[in-house]
């Protein structure tokens, strides 16, 4: 089981204001709150609890399958090892990583390293971009497995969460994209 | 307000956010915003925002847990002019 979300920090610069009346209060716990504003690039510190939020969220819909927004409930404590985010009684581990151009946050029940695979994605139409993703996924299964293309499916559930069959054996998986980049993971 | 009135409101404010202009241009009680018009999550608190100003109103966490289609938005937005 895993989650991950990556943010392309142009794009996030570009499309999105993070000092708009309301909006800190909207995502974020007066703690988190806190963090943001004693943070050296406070920009950079909501673009990052927001991945872990949302990384987070699709490992807690992976295990419970449903679809809601509440990324406020997703408490993020940030740890110099093994960040963590709690949902309720949910609790799970998040690494992420930061460079120039994007932050991205992988979540898991147990604390571990990162497994996502960043790519830069070319074209900027959304639907080419999340199939180009998608194909590089499976082809890493493909060659991970060493199973037959035919043999492979990708699809999404109800609730858009997505998961991988072959045979009688059945993949997590987690897909995200924004602007950029996308990364995939393999659980 | 009539439903129709909403909807174009509603329309306008997500125009900015869309990215899947087929599924905008058929937009209905029935669209979602994420899986049919391909708004970024990070967006729908924009959205959200953009609500609150356009009708005077405060969204709460749980009003928010449920803004992911139009029907669901709709909902709220009356509940709260009627309150």
């Amino acid at each position: 089981m895993v989650g991950n979300d990556i943010v392309d920090i142009a794009k996030a610069k570009k499309e999105s204001n993070w000092q708009r009346p309301r909006f800190l209060d909207k995502l974020f716990t007066s703690k988190e709150q806190q963090i943001i504003h004693r943070s050296d690039n406070p920009f950079i510190m909501v673009w990052r609890l927001w991945s872990m939020k949302e990384a987070a969220y699709k490992l807690y819909t992976q295990i419970n399958p449903s679809r809601f927004y509440n990324p406020k409930r997703f408490e993020c404590e940030i740890k110099e090892k093994g960040s963590v985010v709690n949902f309720k009684n949910f609790k799970c581990y998040v690494e992420t990583k930061i460079t120039s151009d994007f932050i991205m946050s992988e979540a898991s029940l147990k604390p571990s390293k990162l497994k996502s695979e960043v790519i830069q994605l070319k074209s900027r139409n959304i639907k080419s971009s999340s199939l180009f993703l998608k194909e590089k996924l499976t082809n890493s299964i493909l060659e991970n497995f060493g199973i037959e293309k035919d043999k492979l499916t990708l699809k999404k559930d109800n609730y858009g969460i997505p998961i991988v069959e072959f045979n009688t054996n059945k993949l997590y998986v987690s897909l995200t994209h924004h602007g950029n980049y996308g990364a995939f993971v393999i659980a | 307000m009539t439903n129709d009135d909403l909807i174009a409101k509603l329309k306008t404010i997500v125009a900015p956010y869309i990215q899947d202009e087929e599924a905008f241009k058929n937009l209905s009680e029935d669209t979602d915003f994420v899986s049919d018009l391909k708004i970024n999550s990070a967006n729908l608190v924009d959205i959200i925002l953009d609500i609150e100003d356009e009708f005077d109103i405060r969204l709460e966490n749980e009003d928010m847990e449920k803004m992911l289609d139009v029907k669901s938005a709709m909902e709220i937005v009356n509940t709260k002019l009627s309150a």
